[in-house]
C-alpha cells in the first residue's frame, strides 16, 4: 500500500468527524492507535500555546486509548450531570492540507469548526481552531497515532468534552 | 438614600436558635449584584496575583479588580506596584496584553506614556496644547490602588483605603498559606498554560463549592469509578490519583476523616486526613520537609485542604494542587481564572504527575469539573423560586461547629474561630457561614 493521499486524508478526518456527530464513540475510538497521543494545549498568554506536555499544562493531554475509552465510559455512564442531556454537534473540518512523511505515516493539517447545541441550558456555542493529526498505517487500515487540537477560542463555557473538539 | 434591602430578610443568622439560613435573593438579584460588586469586590481586599507573575523588572500582567481593570508591575528597582489599568486622559484600557515586559506603555489612543512605575512621562505637544492652570494641578501618573500588599508572593489589593491592614485581613489563614509555599525552598509558581472557563451562575456557588465535601460523591461518581478502576488496573498509560489511597471521601470510611474551620474575614478551610504517599507529588521531598518543618506542618502539607480566601481566591490541594480567582461578571455569569500552583525546583517527574493529576479532575474539559459547573447552573435555575426563599443548605454541621480549634489545628499552631471535626458523612456546611458574614460586613453600609 502506497501512503495516504490528500483526498484519502481528508476523507479520513471527515469520517471521525461524523462518527463524533452522531455520538458513535465506538467507531471513534476504532480510528486510535493504543498508543495514540490525544493533546489539546492550554494558552500561555495571548500568544504562545503550552508546548512541553509534561512541563507546562494542557486542556487535554492522554498518551494511550485507555484514557478516551476512560472519557467514554464516563460520558456514558449516566451519573455524570454534564453528559446526562448529550449536546448535538456538528463537526465542520476545512483547509485539509496532507503531507506524506513515508509509506506508513502521513501528516494531515486542517481548521476545524465544531457548532454545539447545549439542549440543557438551550444555547449554543462554537469552538474552533486546527487539528495536526498523524495517521499510521497498522495492519491493513490507517489509525490515528497522534492528534493536537489547538482550540482558538479556549475560555469554556461551562464545560468541553471530547466530543465538542 | 434609602437601602433597598435589610440584612435580616437576606440572611438569617440567629446561632441561639440553631439556625443559619441565606436567601435566594443573594444569588439572583441583579440589584444586588451590582452592590456586591462595588462593596464586596471593589470595597475590601482581594487577591490579584502571584509576584512570580512579574518576576523581572518592567514585568507585568493584568487584571481586574471587581469591575475595575488593573496592571500589576515591576518598576526598574524591582518593587512591585498596582494600578489601575486606565490612561487618566481619556479612560481608555493603557495595557490590553494579559502580561509582558515594557519600560513604557503607551496609550493607544493619544500616546500618553507611563514608565513601569506608573509616572507619566510624556503628554504629546502638551506645551503646544494651551492647558490652563487647573491642568497642571491635577496628577497625570496612573492611579495607585489604595492598598496593595503581598504576603508570600500571594498579592491582594484594595480600591478602598479604609481596610484593616493586609496581615489582619488574612489573619491565622497566613499559616494556610505557608503550608502551600513551604513545600520548596523557593517557593511556588504558576505552571505554564492558564484555564479560564465561565459558568451561567453566581459566584457565589463557586465559594462554596469549593469547601463544599457534602457533593463530592454524588457529583462526581462517573470520575470516582474512573479513579477506582484505574487503581485496580495500574497500567502505565493510566494516571493514578493523588487521593486514590486516601478515605476522607469515602462513605464507608470510619473515625475522624477530616474537618473544617472558619476563620475571621470570610476564609475557611475544609480539609481531609491524606497519607504520606508517593501518589503525592510532593512525596519526593517528605523527609526533608520533615526535617524543616516538623512532622506535623509537613503531615499537614499532604493532607487534603481547600482554602478559600474570601471573596476570589482558592487553593485546592487535593487531586493535584488548584489556585483559582473568582471573577463574577453578572449575577448569572461568573469568570473563573485557573492555575496549576506547584512547588518550585520540583522533579521533572514529580511535575509532570502533578500536571497529569491536575488535568484530568481541575479542567472544564476534564471529567470533573463539569459536573460541579453544571450543577451550579442547574442551582441558578432554582434561585428563581420565591415561595420559599430560604435555602436549606447551610445547615449541616451546625450543631458540631465549636468556638475556637481542636487537636488537629493545634498540632499546626492553627488558630480558627470556629471547627468542626467530622467523619466521613458529616460533610460541614456551617462553615459557609464564615463566607455570608463577611458578606454582610462588606456590605453593612447599603443594608438596613
Amino acid at each position: 500500500m502506497t501512503s495516504l493521499g490528500q483526498a484519502e486524508a481528508a476523507a479520513y478526518l471527515y469520517r471521525e468527524a461524523l462518527f463524533l456527530d452522531r455520538l458513535d464513540f465506538d467507531s471513534w475510538l476504532d480510528l486510535y492507535t493504543a498508543d495514540c497521543l490525544f493533546w489539546m494545549p492550554a494558552w500561555r498568554d495571548d500568544g504562545t500555546q503550552t508546548e512541553d506536555p509534561d512541563r507546562e499544562l494542557s486542556l487535554i493531554f492522554y498518551r494511550g486509548r485507555r484514557n478516551l475509552e476512560d472519557r467514554v465510559q464516563r460520558i456514558r455512564s449516566g451519573v455524570s450531570v454534564s453528559s446526562a442531556v448529550m449536546p448535538r454537534v456538528a463537526h465542520l473540518i476545512g483547509n485539509v492540507l496532507a503531507e506524506r512523511v513515508d509509506d506508513t505515516t502521513t501528516r494531515v493539517d486542517s481548521s476545524f469548526i465544531v457548532n454545539v447545541q447545549d439542549l440543557r441550558a438551550n444555547r449554543s456555542h462554537a469552538y474552533f481552531g486546527r487539528y495536526e493529526h498523524e495517521l499510521r498505517l497498522e495492519g491493513d487500515g490507517w489509525k490515528i497515532s497522534r492528534k493536537v487540537i489547538r482550540l482558538m477560542n479556549d475560555v469554556v463555557p461551562t464545560m468541553l468534552d471530547v466530543y465538542g473538539i | 438614600m434609602t437601602k433597598g434591602f435589610a440584612l435580616r430578610d437576606l440572611i438569617d443568622d440567629r446561632p441561639q436558635d440553631g439556625v443559619f439560613r441565606v436567601n435566594r435573593a443573594l444569588f439572583r438579584d441583579p440589584t444586588l449584584f451590582a452592590l456586591e460588586m462595588k462593596h464586596v469586590f471593589e470595597g475590601g481586599w482581594v487577591f490579584i496575583g502571584l509576584s512570580t507573575q512579574a518576576e523581572h523588572p518592567h514585568d507585568y500582567f493584568t487584571g481586574f479588580i471587581g469591575r475595575v481593570p488593573i496592571i500589576v508591575s515591576r518598576d526598574g528597582e524591582g518593587a512591585l506596584r498596582c494600578f489601575v489599568n486606565a490612561c487618566p486622559h481619556k479612560g481608555v484600557r493603557l495595557v490590553q496584553k494579559l502580561c509582558g515586559n515594557a519600560r513604557r506603555h503607551v496609550c493607544p489612543y493619544h500616546s500618553w506614556t507611563f514608565d513601569s512605575a506608573g509616572t507619566n512621562r510624556n503628554i504629546k505637544w502638551e506645551k503646544a496644547g494651551c492647558y490652563a492652570a487647573g491642568f497642571d494641578e491635577e496628577n497625570h501618573d496612573l492611579a495607585s490602588v489604595a492598598r496593595f500588599g503581598e504576603y508570600r508572593g500571594f498579592l491582594f489589593a484594595s480600591l478602598n483605603a479604609d481596610v484593616p491592614s493586609l496581615e489582619e485581613h488574612l489573619g491565622e489563614t497566613r499559616k494556610l498559606i505557608d503550608l502551600v509555599v513551604d513545600k520548596a525552598p523557593e517557593g511556588v509558581e504558576l505552571v505554564p498554560g492558564r484555564v479560564t472557563f465561565t459558568y451561567a451562575a453566581n459566584w457565589k456557588m463557586q465559594l462554596e463549592n469549593c469547601s463544599d465535601q457534602y457533593h463530592f460523591t454524588s457529583t462526581h461518581p462517573s470520575y470516582i469509578r474512573i479513579l477506582d478502576q484505574r487503581a485496580r488496573d495500574q497500567a502505565p498509560e493510566l494516571v493514578q490519583a493523588a487521593f486514590g489511597a486516601a478515605d476522607f471521601w469515602q462513605e464507608d470510611a470510619s473515625g475522624v476523616t477530616g474537618g473544617t474551620y472558619s476563620f475571621d474575614h470570610g476564609h475557611v478551610l475544609n480539609w481531609g486526613v491524606m497519607p504520606v504517599s508517593s501518589a503525592q507529588p510532593t512525596y519526593e521531598r517528605a523527609e526533608e520537609l520533615a526535617r524543616e518543618h516538623g512532622a506535623a506542618r509537613r503531615n499537614w502539607m499532604f493532607n487534603m485542604r481547600n482554602l478559600t480566601i474570601f471573596p476570589n481566591m482558592q487553593i485546592a490541594e487535593n487531586a493535584s494542587s488548584q489556585l483559582r480567582v473568582i471573577r463574577p461578571i453578572a449575577h448569572n455569569l461568573t469568570e473563573m481564572q485557573t492555575w496549576c500552583i506547584a512547588p518550585r525546583g520540583e522533579s521533572a517527574q514529580a511535575r509532570t504527575l502533578r500536571i497529569r493529576q491536575y488535568e484530568d479532575f481541575f479542567n472544564p474539559t476534564g471529567m470533573a469539573t463539569p459536573d460541579d459547573t453544571v450543577c451550579y447552573e442547574e442551582a441558578q435555575l432554582g434561585m428563581a423560586e420565591q415561595e420559599r426563599p430560604w435555602l436549606q443548605g447551610h445547615a449541616r454541621g451546625l450543631a458540631a461547629s465549636v468556638a475556637g480549634g481542636n487537636a488537629y489545628s493545634d498540632m499546626i499552631d492553627l488558630r480558627p474561630a470556629r471547627s468542626v471535626l467530622a467523619d466521613a458523612q458529616l460533610c460541614d456546611e456551617s462553615l459557609f457561614g464564615s463566607y455570608y458574614r463577611a458578606w454582610a460586613a462588606r456590605m453593612a453600609g447599603v443594608l438596613s
